[in-house]
């Protein structure tokens, strides 16, 4: 137990710090306001990017077999955790969580094929996961493959496809005996988007981003499309998701948020300070910080220590995303009306319109990524072991 | 950064958990929150196996080991109910040899490990009101304290008074002329006296920094008890929801009683982070009296909330005298307030918020 940083981690961060303050420039932000929610990563973060090849940083803790360095997860997480203080993304999409599966799963000649693109971006990719009847439950998916000849044709319809209209490529899970049990006759695919039979229709979400639905109408793909054992597809899904689940509550932004807060009042409202009440708000956010700092810190050392967090995970994910709505709702509550003006509402707008975007987009937090009720039955079932 | 037990921590934490199971059965705190009084037989093998040394330094006869593997041992005997002033002479002896008088502290710490002394902070934060609060005069201390925790059981007590308006720590012969204790009930039904001091003979034992480190110590530690109390209740009903059988299943089947456990178990994770975490950077000297203060108003909801919503899942039995659930509801209320309760602490975290700089 070792609440403290060593000193080669101290080394590597501040070496993080120093390659940020080089890339962070005026065009980097300008290119990241912009950026919408593509899959393709603009010029300037491009050349950031390929920067994080050059020094080895992107793959340096996956483990050896996976063409990584295999070293510390903290490393990773110290590296995550910098970028986050930027507000810089770091990763390129999804690409980080497929392209270990094909490493994983895939023959030396998918792998040859798509993992130098996935690594220097020129493949992007979007997930092909949920559909109208495959939410919570994904395993009840319908978008079917059959295997025709040399090929696989593929009906069906994908829902909540985020980036589909940017991405080349979709990673795609579909049934392939639809007389198995629900999670052993699903296959994995990976499927360029300019194949014919697929259409892409918009649909704009109240965070003001878009996703999409996708339609895959006698869509005919080789035989190598797909990754993995037929009917394998569960598993390989449930393996890929393992891989990013870690980081997916870290939640940097949210002490951001907190920061930003803190010092709009001390600026812009300073009365509000000399409320015990307000004060006293103000604090119980940032004790939420605190656990949710906690719970992060709490999964990334069992990673750290070569095991898997299940329950812990699920905590994080759950405290991250309910966090996430009630920092920017309890500040928009201590600023009164003025919390309601939106980013369009120019220079009154406190923080930018930040805690009001944060609010609007915060539900998917909580829906999202498997819903906080699912997360919570992990937690009991496979955390506490209590019975189904 | 590690918040894993290292090998060590593991093997130290199970053989005190054997040792108490096997040789603290619940009915023996029963009879000594009757009788009152500590576990003497319990103390003894403390002592013998090494366990009062651990945080102390070498040349005093310590182990020199860090203070979190003192949290973990203090966490186990707070999941067995164990009645014994262990992080009141523990911390007090520390708050000496850190900060305090070298020859004080080389006699009493050597008499700890020695299992001849045991001491008892008597801190004024603990007493409401203005009351008279403890001075020197002439060398003797005079004054009334009151929530001393074993205050009529140690062999010292570690007061904090003024001399001259100077604050600092004196210590007493529990045992010495001038000298009296009254005994308290509270909730949690372990010993805690108001003590009155009326011209008692007094040692000069520290100044402003051990005092400082004594209400550190105190309070940090206090959040480890709290999280044991927290954890011990929500391990027992676990265990009891996953073979209590009602309407044909086990209830703990049921995603409405999952759900309450689930939340249980973030409650604890959580508040074991911050208590944890507070401990090692007050050993390190690092800990700030915020970051403390926060960490104990976590664990002391863990304490209450979590105690309690066990009695909801339990239900009639855990309801009882004859079942074991209450000794952690009531003792862990009784932490959740001792040494600043969570409202106490969090106000002193709102007055201290331009300390609060951004994150970098």
């Amino acid at each position: 137990m070792e609440f403290g940083w060593n000193e080669e981690l101290e080394a590597f961060r501040e070496e993080v710090r120093a390659f940020l303050a080089e890339f962070d420039t005026p065009a980097l932000r300008t290119e990241l306001a912009n950026r919408g929610e593509a899959a393709q990563l603009g010029p300037q973060q491009s050349r950031l990017r390929e920067a994080l090849e050059d020094r080895g940083w992107v793959r340096m803790c996956w483990p050896e077999e996976l063409g990584g360095e295999g070293k510390s997860q903290w490393f990773q997480f110290v590296m995550t955790e910098e970028f986050a203080r930027r507000e810089i993304p770091y990763g390129s999409g999804f690409g980080t969580m497929v392209g270990p599966a094909i490493h994983r799963f895939g023959t030396e000649a998918q792998r040859e094929k798509y993992l130098p693109g996935i690594w220097a971006n020129e493949i992007t990719i979007c997930l092909g996961y949920s559909e109208p009847n495959a939410g919570t439950d994904l395993a009840a998916l319908e978008t079917l493959a059959v295997k025709d000849g040399d090929e696989w044709l593929i009906n069906g319809q994908k829902l909540w496809t985020s980036a589909a209209d940017t991405a080349s490529h979709v990673w795609l899970a579909c049934r392939t005996d639809p007389e198995a049990p629900k999670h052993r006759g699903i296959s994995t695919f990976i499927v360029a988007m300019d194949t014919p039979g697929i259409s892409v229709r918009p649909i704009m979400t109240m965070s003001g981003g878009r996703t999409n639905e996708v339609f895959f109408e006698d869509v005919r793909v080789p035989s190598d499309a797909l990754i993995g054992e037929v009917n394998q597809g569960w598993y390989i899904i449930a393996n890929a998701l393992d891989h990013e689940r870690v980081w997916i509550g870290a939640g940097g932004g949210l002490r951001h948020i907190f920061d930003r807060l803190l010092a709009h009042v001390r600026e812009k409202r300073p009365e509000l300070l000399e409320d015990d009440a307000i004060r006293r708000r103000l604090v119980e956010l940032e004790l939420d910080l605190d656990v949710m700092e906690g719970l992060v810190l709490t999964n990334a050392s069992i990673v750290a220590a070569g095991d898997t967090p299940t329950m812990e995970a699920s905590m994080s994910k759950i405290w991250t995303s309910e966090l996430r709505y009630r920092i920017s709702s309890v500040a928009m509550d201590l600023l009164g009306q003025e919390g309601a003006l939106t980013e369009e509402a120019g220079g009154f707008a406190p923080l930018r319109g930040e805690l009001e975007r944060t609010y609007r987009a915060s539900p998917i937090q909580r829906f999202g990524g498997g819903a906080n009720e699912v997360q919570r039955d992990i937690i009991a079932r496979r955390g506490l072991g209590l019975p189904r | 950064m590690d918040t894993t037990l290292s090998e060590t921590q593991r093997l130290l934490r199970d053989s005190l958990r054997d040792y108490l199971r096997n040789e603290v059965p619940f009915d023996r705190i029963r009879e000594l929150e009757r009788a009152g009084g500590i576990d003497q037989p319990l103390w003894e093998y403390l002592r013998g196996g090494g366990f009062l040394a651990l945080p102390f330094g070498r040349s005093h006869g310590g182990e020199g080991g860090e203070l979190t593997d003192t949290a973990i041992l203090l966490e186990e005997l707070t999941r067995r109910a164990c009645i014994i002033p262990f992080l009141e002479t523990i911390a007090a002896a520390l708050a000496l040899e850190r900060h305090g008088d070298e020859a004080l502290a080389a006699e009493l710490v050597s008499a700890v490990i020695g299992g001849s002394a045991t001491i008892a902070p008597a801190l004024q934060a603990a007493t409401p009101g203005d009351g008279a609060a403890p001075r020197i005069v002439d060398g003797a201390l005079s004054g009334e304290v009151r929530f001393v925790d074993y205050g009529a059981e140690v062999t010292h007590h570690l007061v904090e008074a003024t001399d001259d308006g100077e604050p600092g720590l004196y210590l007493v012969d529990a045992r010495a002329g001038g000298v009296s204790t009254e005994s308290l009930s509270t909730i949690a039904r372990t010993p805690v006296a108001h003590c009155a001091y009326d011209g008692a003979p007094a040692r000069r034992a520290g100044g402003e920094e051990s005092l400082r480190f004594l209400h550190r110590a105190g309070r940090a530690l206090c959040a480890v008890q709290c999280l044991g109390n927290a954890q011990q209740a929500l391990d027992m009903t676990v265990d009891y929801v996953g073979m209590r059988v009602q309407f044909g299943r086990p209830i703990g089947s049921f995603q409405a009683v999952q759900h309450h456990c689930a939340n249980m178990a973030t409650d604890t994770l959580a508040a074991r982070f911050l208590a944890y975490r507070a401990v090692w950077n007050l050993d390190q000297g690092l800990a700030t009296d915020r970051e403390i203060a926060k960490a104990k108003a976590l664990a002391s909801r863990a304490a209450t909330e979590v105690t309690m919503q066990a009695h909801i899942l339990y239900g009639g039995i855990g309801y009882t005298e004859e079942y074991d659930l209450h000794f952690f509801s009531r003792r862990g209320k009784e932490r959740a307030l001792a040494w600043g309760s969570a409202d106490e602490c969090l106000r002193l975290a709102a007055d201290t918020l331009d300390e609060v700089r951004p994150w970098q």
